[in-house]
């Protein structure tokens, strides 16, 4: 646990512990008014609430995974890691119903130096208009990949940056979350090994949940940290929705 | 050479024998009349009005007739003028279109080439090798006279005339066929019904008479000729052309230092687009070196621009990325190709409707062209999807900038199989190897659906004939793997579902 989460897990007991009282001193004035007033201002934290801060999220598509995403859905703009123990566990089924709704936005989509050949029947069956991809091929230097990502993160026209990198200093990643933050772009970064003081908002873990019983059905999808959430949780997802 | 007006009127040296063009010694006195005329009209009102008489009655116009053009349509013939009015530009700043001909103004360069026959021969040389290159015959005639109509008359009548003073200008003409003039049919059949086969004879009618019957058009191409009436010309632009260099004062090898300069060159260009109203999609820049070969950046835009802002990050790009094997001691920046400049245009009632307009795109292409500067041309792929049978065809990675011609337009799809298709496909399949009679992989593999027979390419050469499976890993990656037909039975990866 980081200290951060520490944090928030005290915040949590001291809220629950003078919650009551406090409510109880405003039910003349009329909770409801109040549950708005705070509602509707994004700055303030409420460490019991999913929902809270204000951050209306993007839905995922997947309603096991919007349950567990602080602001019900991936958030419109930051940074977003994605750890998986090898490429290809289903983490880009993952995203394609967020992919699908930034074409429709009308914004673009760049796959900076996929490890594999990007198949475009396989995107037109997602639903993912080709017109709106583009590539950087594999073999583009890790500098020059980063610096595209930079650039491409800057840009309101590119809607989502996804990337494969393996290793990422903390500098690094923050000049990237901070380039995010200026184009309002989401930038996901897939990776083997999760870096424990990352500074990206959102961290994900997938990891096959195979047993004996229940077969290959369901992944395990951990929410390791996000910007808003105080503890790591995770869903098991059947992330494979076409047969 | 003397002034050629000392001489009046001397025929060139390869005039026919038959021309028409008279030689006849003007007076000295003429002359001179001609000059006081001017001078003292300088105090009186009518200044304005003899000058431009003067200037007109000294111009001289070179008419050069190309009949072998007259199969060739209006289009196919401007392209031609055009290039040859290129060449007549080293002689004259004034050249002219007309119907197979090429007009420009000689008098003003006969000190500078000393004598029209200079001239002449210039032109000559260079228009006979213009027309051998392009596989024509490469004869042609010509005159001059002090109209323009009247040079364009006398060079269609094949007589190679040169005439110098306005006055002999209608004895000369009037020697000339009618059928030099532009004529329709019936203008031509009644001329010739009255009795009229040389201009002289029209000379010789009255012009009230002549307007009722064959328009006015005809008296004013007569009128024309003999410098009576004015004669508006199309001339020939030349298309523009920007060059801004700089020498260094000391030798630079740090790129960055100059990058200042370079976008004081850019500014001047922009500047000179402005002034134009024009943009641009591609400039040279170059850097000279000391005893190397100088160092070239051609630099492409997809969409033609003319924002400093744009041109400079670009080169500050294309700087990152450069080695120079000298140091630099003077840059150039050249700009042949120019675009009209279009305006980015803002919705006038609702915003949400911006994004349907190209113009929305701007940025992302700026972008493009940056990262395309930066990581090279084959590196940006855009991703197409192909009506074909075979996996390995059926998806294209085609370079950025290749999309808009759209070369395979034909195979473009948005169909696809019914079957699902991984979204990341193999370069090469994988062969897969059997434990324990179960597919392994990095994990064993169990087979989820299928198979689907794809057999096609056996034109090619290579055959393909393989029956494709969805089957899932341990780890929990699906994977499609198939079982070739013809090779034994071995079975192979070929995508992930990831």
């Amino acid at each position: 646990m980081t200290t951060i989460q520490n944090h928030s897990d005290t915040q949590q007991l001291y809220q629950n512990q003078y919650q009551p009282e406090q409510a109880d001193a405003f039910h003349g004035a009329g909770s409801s008014d109040i549950d708005e007033l705070i509602q509707s201002n994004p700055n303030l934290w409420r460490g019991c609430d999913m929902a809270g801060q204000g951050i209306q999220g993007r839905s995922t598509g997947f309603p096991q995974l919007d349950e567990i995403l602080p602001g019900r859905g991936w958030p419109e703009k930051g940074l977003m890691e994605v750890i998986t123990p090898h490429w290809g566990m289903g983490e880009l089924q993952l995203l394609i119903p967020l992919m699908r709704s930034i074409v429709e936005q009308g914004k673009w989509i760049l796959w900076i130096s996929p490890p594999y050949l990007l198949y475009a029947p396989a995107l037109v069956q997602a639903g993912i208009n080709t017109d709106q991809v583009l590539v950087v091929k594999l073999d583009t230097s890790c500098k020059d990949a980063l610096w595209s990502m930079e650039k491409a993160l800057q840009t309101e026209n590119c809607g989502l940056v996804l990337a494969w990198q393996n290793w990422l200093p903390t500098k690094v990643l923050r000049r990237l979350q901070l380039a995010a933050d200026t184009g309002d772009t989401l930038g996901v970064l897939f990776k083997h090994h999760d870096s424990e003081h990352s500074p990206s908002p959102i961290r994900l873990k997938i990891q096959d949940s195979y047993t004996e019983n229940a077969g290959f059905n369901e992944s395990e999808v951990t929410v390791i940290k996000a910007r808003g959430n105080f503890r790591s949780l995770s869903a098991n997802i059947n992330l494979y929705q076409q047969p | 050479m003397k002034d050629p007006d000392s001489e009046a009127q001397l025929p060139l040296p390869c005039i026919a024998p038959e021309s028409g063009a008279q030689i006849i010694q003007l007076p000295a006195q003429d002359r001179d009349l001609a000059k006081e005329k001017t001078y003292s009209a300088t105090a009186g009102g009518a200044q304005a009005k003899a000058v431009t008489k003067r200037s007109r009655s000294n111009s001289l116009w070179y008419a050069l007739y190309l009949p072998q053009l007259r199969e060739l349509d209006s289009a196919q013939q401007k392209k031609y003028l055009t290039q040859l009015a290129e060449l007549m530009q080293s002689v004259s700043s004034t050249v002219s279109f007309h119907p197979q001909a090429l007009i420009c103004e000689i008098r003003s360069s006969l000190k500078y080439f000393s004598g029209i026959d200079a001239i002449h021969q210039k032109l000559q040389k260079l228009f006979e090798e213009q027309l051998q290159q392009w596989a024509m015959a490469d004869d042609f005639s010509y005159a001059a006279s002090p109209t323009v109509s009247g040079s364009l008359l006398l060079a269609r009548s094949g007589h190679n005339a040169l005439v110098y003073q306005k006055e002999n200008l209608r004895s000369a003409l009037g020697q000339l066929p009618i059928d030099v003039l532009d004529l329709n049919k019936e203008q031509r059949r009644r001329l010739l019904n009255m009795g009229i086969n040389y201009l002289r004879d029209i000379w010789r009618l009255p012009s009230d008479g002549l307007r009722k019957r064959f328009g006015s058009n005809f008296v004013n191409q007569l009128n024309q000729a003999l410098g009576k009436a004015a004669e508006p010309t199309q001339n020939y632009i030349p298309p523009p052309e920007f060059i801004a260099s700089y020498d260094l004062p000391y030798e630079l090898e740090n790129l960055d230092r100059l990058l200042p300069i370079a976008d004081e060159l850019l500014a001047q260009l922009c500047d000179f687009l402005r002034r134009r109203d024009l943009s641009t999609s591609s400039l040279v820049l170059s850097l000279f070196h000391e005893k190397r070969d100088r160092t070239e950046i051609n630099i492409g835009l997809r969409m033609a621009s003319r924002s400093q802002e744009h041109l400079t990050l670009l080169l500050e790009t294309h700087f990152d990325k450069l080695s120079i094997p000298a140091p630099v001691v003077s840059i150039k920046i050249e700009v042949k190709k120019f675009d009209a400049f279009f305006a980015k245009n803002d919705s006038f009632l609702r915003d949400d409707e911006l994004v349907s307009t190209p113009y929305s795109n701007h940025n992302l292409i700026q972008f493009m062209e940056q990262l395309q500067a930066r990581l090279g041309d084959n590196y940006v792929k855009s991703v197409i999807n192909t009506a074909q049978h075979c996996p390995e065809h059926a998806s294209l990675h085609l370079d950025y900038k290749e999309k808009p011609n759209r070369k395979i337009g034909a195979a473009l799809s948005t169909e696809t199989p019914a079957n699902p298709r991984p979204l990341w496909l193999l370069q090469k399949p994988k062969q897969l190897n059997i434990n324990k009679g179960r597919l392994f992989y990095r994990k064993p593999i169990a087979i989820l659906s299928g198979p689907e027979r794809i057999e096609t390419h056996w034109w090619s050469g290579a055959d393909v004939c393989r029956d494709y499976y969805v089957a899932r890993e341990l780890s929990g990656s699906k994977l499609w793997i198939y079982k070739e037909k013809n090779d034994a039975g071995k079975w192979y990866l070929h995508g992930i579902f990831a």
